[in-house]
């Protein structure tokens, strides 16, 4: 059954109709024929029974004179008139019998069958008595009437008409009554087809016109055009008039036409206005065509839409585009979540900075991102923005494996229509302005240092004059040997520490007097190599020298700048301790703009969070008594007053490790200062020099 | 309700339909037609006939006549049964053959052959007039406008019972004759044609327009009163009266037959209710002795009207 239905339902709609109607025009044909056999048949067999009924009574009628007469010829004569009579096939006999039940005429030729008299008894007051015989050859009903005269009973006569003569007729009957039936089902099912193919041909149109549409085109035409437009019908000459040579559509499906009888809305409203206009009278269809019209209406409104979507598209298209664009060329991270703090979108550089994929973070929240700890912050801060709807706007510090990064940070709650849907937040890296604005804060820091030293150092160095000249005085009065003058030469040589310090004071607040005058730099750097090399190698100690030859004269202080060099070295050896080397490495930067020494120790190298404190003044890691600090803040100075930088890194890079025998014993992590001048000027060029690595990440 | 409801529900309504076609057949009775036997003549017995002249139709004189047959047969003892002669020539010519023992005539027949041939009356009617004479009627269209006397009845076409008829031609013959009107005078005398039946045929005749003047006896128009307008009909004239029906005896039937029939029929009394139901069936009061002198005015209407 359920087979049958699918099968059913995946027949088309035209063959649908087709066997629905065969159906119930078959059913009620059958049924109608059914009923109509049953009813003639009956009628028949009524007809049948009825004239066997009257012609045994009008033979019994007939018979009566002639019983009355013994006229045996004649009762002969009527029995046999009576069953061969014309075309008369369906009586098979008849005969009659006198009162006494003694048979006076028959029709059989071949003797009496006297079964017969035992059967189908009929009393006198009946008019006539009917039963249904079966002889073992044919079916009969056997008629009986009476033959009375008066109240008195002369006979009885008898015929019998055949069941199968009165069944052939019903058969015909029945088998007319088929042929009817068919040939008007046949007629029925041609019209029925007929009819299913007009309805169906236009509902496959539809279908056809609605599978263009759903492949996107649009351009289809389904309603008829009609035969005459319009402006033919209403003779309209307004050429502004919309439905003016409007082919595709009927008027009354557009909006705004020009006729004094049209109303100014559209459809379907202004339709009922329509209903009584010539144009509508003469072109509007049936139900099928306004199906067609209105989808066809439909069609074109649609295809006006989706262009102007297509359009908008586009446009849309192209703004998120830009949008993107915008944000994601932008070097500041930006974010916008939603008001659970899903994310909705973020740009290349908050995926570069979290080190996603944008895929992975949209619609995830800061738990799958940061850490737990970070995550919870950000969630509570984020939600106190949300509530409060006040902007945050703050400045982050971070460490990670690119070292040290400040970022300032802005939130802000995003409203729309007075209700907040979400937090959009911008975070631009501010690690160059941070480094810059601590190097400022250092700058004038040294700065002020160096005005302070001076100050202080030009107030002491008087009275330590006069400490040092008495002692040297006192000296003189004592002999050496003198416990005395032992101790007049510790207040002298401290003095003189005094008076190194307080000159090394000035010299780093000295800043502006230098003489500028052209120098070798390998030349000083190879003087004060020569200078300390001997002192050195008493701790084991090699200064290696690797010198660019291609570094022209520059302009600077040969003995202040001498100085450095000594310090370097110095802090380098004090490094060191014993066993170890000192590189040296002079070269050109790319551009040829500047120039770089660098001073590589295998010392112990610096801790990392000292390197940025080195430069400062009575910064020291050396133990009390065996170094002031101001060593390298001077150094500093010295190469600040000549336009250069100076910078420390620690271990040692790979390119400025000393690679000499000499070197290879207990090499440590080692510290290289990189001086960088310049070769022209008092400013170093604003590009980068890449002779000089970076600190490592 | 689902598809299959309707599906069953159709179905239930079709086999309906068919089993209302099946019709109604009573079952039939088996009969064996094979045992065949020719016609065997009946049992004959020694059987007194009695014949009624065949004015009417066999089965008004079977109707007329059978009760007092039954109670002659009942009475006597004898199997006298009726006998249906099909013309008054074939009666006549019975009688004159010996085949009708009883004869129940007219005087006209009675004068005319019975005698002839033997046969003796012995016993005439009371008429239900309460007499024992009976006459004719000339009877024509009510509504026709050329016969208003008897006069009239001159150039027309006359039907009449039979050539031996008494009151449907005899009676009518002689009033014609004594008023003047000769048989040569009419256009046409039919006499009704067919065996029995002959008193309506005669009235049926004249009713149809196709006869101008038609005779009966008393009595006959009172037989179709419940078949025809009799205020169509017209009595033109009644005849004299004559001596009215009488019973013959054959010759050479046996004395005490006929002694027997007369006594069971001079016994019938009109005040007996069953007799008075014999009689008034026989359109008879009573039935009296009868000579052959009774009828001698008959004999000599006869001679009148020269058929002799």
């Amino acid at each position: 059954m359920r087979a049958a239905l699918q099968y059913l339902s995946r027949l088309s709609f035209q063959t649908k109709i087709n066997l629905g109607l065969a159906l119930i025009i078959v059913c009620f044909g059958l049924l109608l024929g059914a009923i109509n056999y049953a009813v003639s048949s009956r009628a028949v067999l009524r007809e049948a029974l009825l004239r066997g009924e009257v012609l045994s009574v009008n033979l019994s009628a007939r018979s009566a004179e002639s019983i009355l007469s013994m006229n045996f010829l004649r009762l002969t004569n009527l029995v046999t008139e009576m069953v061969d009579q014309g075309d008369r096939k369906d009586l098979v006999y008849a005969f009659i019998v006198d009162r006494h039940g003694q048979v006076m005429a028959h029709t059989f030729r071949d003797g009496f069958p006297v079964a017969l008299l035992q059967v189908n008894q009929v009393e006198d007051h009946q008019p006539f008595g009917m039963r249904f015989l079966d002889t073992g050859r044919e079916r009969l009903y056997d008629f009986a009437a009476p033959v009375m005269v008066g109240s008195t009973r002369l006979g009885t006569v008898r015929i019998a008409l055949s069941h199968s003569t009165i069944k052939t007729a019903i058969d015909r009957l029945m088998w007319i009554n088929l042929a009817a039936t068919a040939g008007a089902t046949l007629l029925a099912l041609i019209g029925s087809t007929f009819f299913a193919r007009t309805v169906t041909r236009r509902i496959n149109a539809l279908r056809h016109s609605a599978e263009q549409v759903v492949k996107s085109n649009l351009d289809v035409q389904i309603s008829p055009a009609p035969d005459r437009n319009c402006w033919e019908i209403m003779n309209c000459k307004e050429k502004r008039c919309p439905a003016h040579e409007d082919r595709l559509r009927r008027c009354w499906y557009l909006a705004g036409t020009f006729c004094p009888d049209c109303s100014a809305g559209s459809f379907p409203e202004k339709l009922d206005d329509c209903r009584n206009c010539p144009v509508y009278r003469r072109n509007s269809g049936d139900e099928i065509q306004s199906l067609a019209e209105s989808f066809d209406f439909m069609a074109l409104t649609l295809k006006n839409h989706i262009e102007e979507l297509r359009r908008s598209e586009r446009n849309l298209a192209r703004q998120k585009q830009l949008l993107n664009t915008i944000l994601d060329v932008t070097p500041d991270l930006v974010a916008l979540q939603d008001e659970e703090l899903a994310y909705l979108a973020v740009n290349k550089a908050f995926c570069r900075h979290v080190g996603r994929e944008e895929e992975e973070i949209i619609d995830g929240t800061d738990f799958d991102i940061y850490s737990d700890e970070q995550a919870d912050r950000n969630y509570h801060e984020d939600m106190q923005i949300l509530l409060t709807s006040r902007p945050l706007s703050k400045e982050i510090m971070t460490r990670g494996g690119k070292g040290k990064k400040w970022h300032h940070v802005v939130k802000v709650p995003v409203v729309e229509n007075d209700r907040i849907i979400g937090l959009l937040t911008t975070a631009r890296d501010i690690t160059v302005v941070k480094q810059y604005q601590e190097k400022l804060i250092h700058s004038q820091k040294m700065e002020d240092l160096g005005r302070l030293a001076g100050g202080v150092a030009h107030e002491i160095n008087t009275p330590l004059s006069i400490i040092l000249g008495y002692s040297q005085l006192l000296l003189k009065d004592f002999p050496a040997d003198d416990p005395v003058a032992q101790d007049i030469g510790i207040i002298e040589k401290q003095a003189q520490v005094c008076r190194k310090i307080v000159a090394d004071l000035l010299s780093f607040s000295r800043t502006t007097e230098q003489a500028a005058l052209p120098m070798d730099i390998n030349d000083s750097l190879r003087e004060v190599a020569e200078l300390v090399e001997h002192i050195f190698r008493q701790n084991r100690i090699i200064i290696n020298l690797h010198l660019d030859d291609r570094i022209p004269p520059i302009s600077g202080d040969k003995e202040r700048l001498k100085q450095v060099w000594i310090n370097l070295y110095n802090n380098a050896a004090d490094a060191i301790g014993d066993d170890g080397c000192i590189s040296v490495t002079s070269k050109l930067c790319a551009h040829r703009r500047r120039l770089v020494v660098a001073v590589a120790d295998t010392g112990g190298g610096v801790a990392e969070d000292d390197l940025d404190k080195i430069f400062e003044p009575f910064f020291t890691t050396k133990p009390v008594d065996k170094g002031t600090g101001l060593g390298l803040s001077v150094t500093f100075g010295i190469i600040k007053d000549h336009g250069g930088r100076i910078s420390a890194i620690s271990p040692v890079p790979s390119e400025y490790v000393d690679v000499s025998p000499a070197c290879s014993k207990k090499p440590g992590p080692g510290t290289v200062f990189f001086v960088e001048l310049p070769l022209e000027g008092n400013e170093l060029p604003p590009d980068e020099c890449i002779e000089i690595p970076k600190k490592e990440a | 309700m689902t598809p299959r409801h309707h599906l069953k529900i159709l179905l239930s309504l079709l086999f309906l339909f068919f089993l209302a076609a099946c019709g109604d057949q009573p079952a039939p009775v088996k009969v064996d037609m094979t045992l065949r036997e020719e016609q065997t003549s009946g049992e004959r017995q020694p059987v007194i006939t009695y014949a009624y002249l065949p004015q009417f139709s066999h089965t008004v004189s079977f109707e007329r006549h059978h009760r007092l047959v039954q109670y002659l047969s009942e009475t006597t003892g004898l199997n006298i049964q009726q006998i249906f002669p099909e013309t008054f020539h074939e009666h006549m010519l019975m009688v004159a053959q010996g085949k009708i023992d009883i004869s129940y005539a007219n005087p006209f027949v009675y004068a005319l052959t019975a005698e002839s041939s033997g046969a003796k009356v012995f016993a005439k009617i009371v008429e239900p007039s309460g007499e024992a004479a009976f006459g004719g009627l000339i009877i024509v269209r009510a509504d026709n406008p050329d016969i208003r006397t008897l006069a009239d009845c001159r150039g027309k076409r006359w039907i009449a019972v039979d050539q031996f008829s008494a009151g449907g031609y005899l009676f009518g013959l002689g009033h014609f004759i004594d008023n003047g009107i000769q048989p040569e005078d009419f256009a046409e005398i039919v006499f009704a044609p067919g065996p029995g039946g002959k008193q309506e045929s005669v009235i049926l005749g004249v009713y149809a327009g196709r006869y101008d003047v038609g005779t009966v006896r008393e009595g006959a128009l009172e037989l179709l009163e419940d078949k025809i307008d009799l205020g169509q009909i017209k009595i033109l004239a009644r005849t004299p009266r004559y001596p009215g029906w009488s019973f013959a005896a054959r010759a050479g039937l046996a004395e005490e037959v006929i002694r027997d029939v007369k006594e069971a029929m001079f016994a019938l009394d009109i005040s007996n209710p069953e007799h008075r139901l014999i009689l008034e069936s026989a359109a008879m009061r009573a039935i009296l002795p009868a000579s052959p002198e009774d009828l001698d005015a008959v004999r000599d209407l006869v001679r009148r009207a020269g058929l002799e």
